[in-house]
């Protein structure tokens, strides 16, 4: 068996009192789409922020693509390749679509002063570069947004946010691409559309690899290769959609025992 | 070792370190309690015992010339007075801006404690030269060997220390209290049980700044004199103390008000023939502190929801 | 790239709005430094105000706005053209000068400020500070004679920026009030040793020697044409190439990845190091940018008015040029153009107003940042391609 793209041994995060994951482990393919699923406050967050670096681990490992990753800095998970979306969506609501996504795609771009502030040539050929990539990619979620590359995104409703969002954490073609709850607040049209925009991304590029945290059990069941379920910051449950909800312990955590 | 002069130093340090920890408290309450940074509160205290004075000057002209009736006239006005002008300029001016960024309750309460200190200077009879303040308490010193120990200094830091301790009590002792620590903690479950978050949120104001008061009447009572200006000196060192401290904390805000002092105090001591270089000194300690906990002594406890 | 292109009879029109108003402004502010009744002045603002007025009911500021975002480079051009004529059109009057000079350099100054705070969101408390420590190099270096006096522009930038290292480990680490502190400290600190140290001058100040540029001293008025000019006059072409140099300099920054960053940096930290963006890196390129051009701006004021003390770089110093900002727009360098023009030129104008100026100003600070917090002329979004779509 290849090695797993990412895995977490026994991961435990403690806020003062609150164990919010509790030896937490599971391993991802190469390729994978996994979900990852639990009730309100089950750690699903958490183990996103522990592996971007928001987040100290209180103990276990983070391994990625075979190297230990445990605690890095944010800016170095981002550079093995992981990305993310927010749960609160987190964007610049001041700057432009464009100036939005571009701060996604910082291991691409020149950052020496020379070249930004006095022989910008190779600043010129990069802007129109990422601009028309850019604008493809966001091309693929909304034609409409497209064409407005230049607006604010505060004047954006929701959705679309969301939508500039995602391209913001595809457009530096990363290796794995953690979505949080990135349906929260479409409907099943809005989702389904969303979905499936994101997976023609994933099959232009090179395999892809997603961890979806979603309360909308329609797209695990239809998107995802895997689950694990959380209940408590422990992992309760794993294996394919049907097999996880045919749990009992599952249906147990979202509807309390009888 | 010259015991006198250390004596000396360490009495004035004390002094130093209860004025600015009466300011300082101030700083750490408001914070607490609405995540805020009144930078007004310097130039308000200012304001306050220039009230207090005018006060005096009243007293004075009506023939009441009892040292102690002067002094309660003048504690009792300028404490008022800050406490009031404290609590108004939280109800128009900060809890309208709460939603606002940090930042801009900072600027702008900055900002309005330069236009207090201002009209001031500008507006009150001969107000950019300082005023002559009452030595209204007793005059005599106790000799130790070569120190001599004011009276109304030990008078000044224990009231300032009682002050302390009764702000102390009040905010943990009194159901007041509960309510202002249940507010700092969380202001919506506070509300949500009941607590009448503006009335307690202008109690906590009126509290910080009628105690910083009496630091700006502690200047003015042992150095006989005040102006328009001693403000915001207070005022930023306060603010450095309780950031230095640990903001939201109120031993953090005691904490650091004596540390303060006591950096300017080690400082003039260790440059007797530079003495002048003591707030230099003070202020590069803090800068240091601040590179080694960004957060203050006593950190604060926030969480950052992701 | 669709919604920019302008038909072919729109494109003349945008620019010629832009050009009046900057021809506007030009005699406008010629006007005004020469009046010098009162009510000339008090009727100045009130045209202003009424123009202002408007200009935004008849929606010809959008046209303006329109005008720079399709013509920058020319209307950036013609811009420094107009501030020449002025200034030659004034170069016989020393007073004038003087306010221009100073005017520019504050502009400067505050363009510095707005690297740090309007771009990367860290107040700077001790913007006169920095900017003092330039004066004081140039008054130091000045009495040391063989130093080049353009290069005492740049030592004193140098200064500015070896001054800003001790506190690169603390503002890096905090934000927010706690970095507040770390300025706050710094500026008063800076002061009180300029008054307690004897070698600096003490609290009576430092004479500072003149520029000269090639031989050139500027204290000897200019004659040009068989019209002798104000000395001043001197100065005050070098804070116009000054101006114009460090406004390209920023223009430039925020046109970049580096700029992106910083913005990124001010809105949403946690977000930035998610995508790679190195928040140290990033605060201390501001930080120190910022001071660098502080330093430079002190160094040409301070031999402009050969004269410095500590006093003149105060904790109320700084605050006055942190109001500059504020005023003209967090990140807005035309709002910095004009909050400094406000700022500097009204109290000298309106006499009356000089004892007050303190007071006023920061009523009209918090009256901005209660109702109009993102000031006078608001930061635009950022144009990536505006010099180089010209005229499509």
């Amino acid at each position: 068996m290849s090695q797993p793209l990412l895995e977490f041994r026994s991961l435990v995060k403690r806020f003062g009192g609150v164990t919010a994951l509790d030896d937490f482990s599971m391993t991802l393919s190469s390729g994978e789409i996994l979900g990852l699923i639990g009730p309100n406050g089950s750690g699903k967050t958490t183990s996103f922020n522990v592996l971007t670096g928001i987040y100290k681990a209180t103990s276990g490992q983070v391994f990625f693509e075979g190297r230990e990753i445990t605690n890095a800095p944010a800016r170095t998970v981002y550079e093995a390749g992981i990305v993310r979306t927010f749960q609160r969506s987190r964007l610049c609501l001041p700057l432009s679509i464009y100036d939005n996504i571009m701060i996604g795609d910082t291991s691409r771009l020149d950052q020496g002063l020379w070249s930004n502030l006095i022989a910008r040539g190779g600043l010129n050929k990069q802007l129109d570069t990422s601009y028309r990539l850019a604008r493809e990619l966001v091309g693929t979620f909304s034609g409409h947004l497209a064409d407005r590359m230049d607006q604010p995104v505060g004047a954006l409703p929701m959705i679309e946010r969301r939508r500039i969002e995602i391209c913001r954490a595809l457009i530096s073609g990363p290796r794995l691409l953690l979505l949080d709850e990135p349906s929260a607040g479409m409907t099943h049209d809005e989702t389904h559309q969303l979905m499936d925009d994101i997976l023609a991304v994933r099959a232009r590029g090179e395999g892809l690899s997603i961890i979806i945290v979603e309360h909308e059990m329609g797209v695990i069941e239809r998107i995802t290769d895997r689950c694990c379920v959380l209940s408590y910051g422990r992992k309760i449950a794993e294996g394919t959609y049907a097999e996880v909800a045919a749990d009992p312990e599952v249906q147990n955590a979202y509807l309390g025992a009888d | 070792m010259d015991f006198g002069l250390i004596a000396q130093y360490v009495a004035n340090g004390i002094l130093l370190g209860t004025m600015y920890a009466l300011v300082a408290v101030g700083f750490t309450l408001f914070f607490g309690v609405l995540d805020v940074i009144k930078f007004s509160h310097g130039d308000v205290l200012m304001l306050g015992t220039f009230i207090g004075f005018t006060a005096w000057l009243g007293l004075e002209a009506i023939g009441v010339s009892n040292p102690w009736l002067q002094l309660l006239g003048i504690l009792l006005c300028s404490l008022g007075a800050t406490a009031l002008i404290g609590a108004a300029i939280a109800k128009w001016l900060v809890l309208p801006l709460k939603n606002a960024p940090q930042l801009n309750t900072l600027l702008i309460t900055l900002t309005l404690g330069t236009a207090i200190r201002e009209a001031v200077r500008l507006f009150y009879p001969n107000g950019s030269n300082p005023k002559a303040f009452p030595a209204l308490l007793p005059d005599a010193a106790i000799e130790i060997g070569n120190f001599s120990l004011r009276a109304d200094s030990v008078i000044l830091v224990l009231a300032g220390l009682g002050l302390i301790g009764l702000l102390n009590l009040v905010i943990n002792r009194t159901r007041l209290g509960l309510a202002i620590r249940a507010v700092a903690q969380d202001e919506e479950t506070a509300r949500i049980m009941g607590i009448n978050y503006t009335l307690v949120v202008l109690a906590t104001f009126a509290l910080g700044s009628g105690v910083a008061a009496f630091a700006g009447v502690m200047n003015g009572l042992y150095y006989n004199e005040i102006n328009f200006g001693m403000g915001l000196i207070l005022g930023l060192i306060g603010f450095s103390a309780a950031i230095v401290g640990g903001l939201g904390n109120l031993y953090g805000a005691i904490l650091g008000g004596f540390l303060f002092a006591g950096l300017q105090t080690v400082g003039a001591a260790l440059l007797p023939f530079a003495s002048a270089y003591k707030d230099v000194f003070a202020f590069a300690v803090v800068i240091a502190l601040m590179a080694w906990k960004p957060t203050g002594l006593i950190p604060e406890r926030s969480s950052d929801r992701v | 790239m669709t919604d920019l292109s302008l038909n072919s009879t729109d494109r003349p029109r945008p620019w010629r709005t832009g050009a009046i108003v900057i021809l506007a402004a030009g005699v406008y502010g010629w006007a005004l430094i020469m009046a010098e009744e009162t009510w000339q002045v008090l009727g100045l603002l009130v045209l202003a105000l009424v123009a202002v007025l408007i200009g935004f009911k008849t929606g010809q500021v959008k046209q303006v706005h329109q005008a720079w975002a399709g013509s920058e480079p020319r209307l950036n051009r013609l811009a420094f053209a107009t501030l020449i004529a002025l200034i030659l059109a004034l170069s016989q009057e020393h007073f004038a000068l003087l306010m221009v000079t100073t005017v520019l350099l504050y502009f400067v100054a505050a363009m510095g400020l707005n690297i740090q705070f309007g771009f990367a969101g860290m107040v700077n408390f001790a913007g006169a500070a920095f900017f003092g420590a330039g004066a004081y190099t140039a008054a130091v270096l000045g009495n040391v004679t063989a130093f080049p006096p353009l290069l005492t522009l740049v030592a004193g930038g140098l200064v500015a920026l070896v001054l800003s290292i001790p506190l690169l480990v603390p503002i890096v680490r905090t934000t927010g009030h706690y970095a507040a502190v770390v300025t706050i400290a710094f500026g008063v600190l800076f002061r009180t040793f300029l008054e307690v140290n004897e070698i600096l001058g003490g609290p009576q100040g430092l004479m500072v020697a003149p520029m000269r540029l090639f031989g050139w001293d500027f204290n000897n008025s200019p004659v040009i044409a068989g019209f002798e000019m104000s000395f001043y006059a001197n100065y005050a072409l070098l804070a116009a190439v000054l101006a114009a140099l460090v406004f390209t300099l920023l223009r430039r920054l925020e046109r970049s990845w580096i700029g992106l960053h910083m913005d990124a940096v001010r809105l949403d930290e946690t977000a930035a190091a998610c995508f790679g963006i190195s928040i140290k890196r990033t605060k201390i390129t501001a930080f120190l940018m910022g001071n660098l051009i502080l330093g430079v701006s002190g160094a040409l004021y301070g031999m402009m008015i050969s004269f410095i003390a500590p006093a003149s770089f105060a904790f109320s110093d700084s605050l006055l040029m942190v109001s500059i900002v504020l005023l003209g727009g967090l990140g807005s360098p035309w709002g910095a153009a004009v909050a400094a023009t406000i700022v500097i030129l009204l109290p000298e104008k309106l006499q009356l107003l000089q004892e007050y100026r303190f007071l006023l100003f920061s009523v009209l600070v918090i009256l901005v940042l209660l109702f109009r917090p993102d000031g006078l002329l608001p930061r635009q979004l950022r144009n990536f391609f505006a010099s180089r779509r010209a005229g499509k």
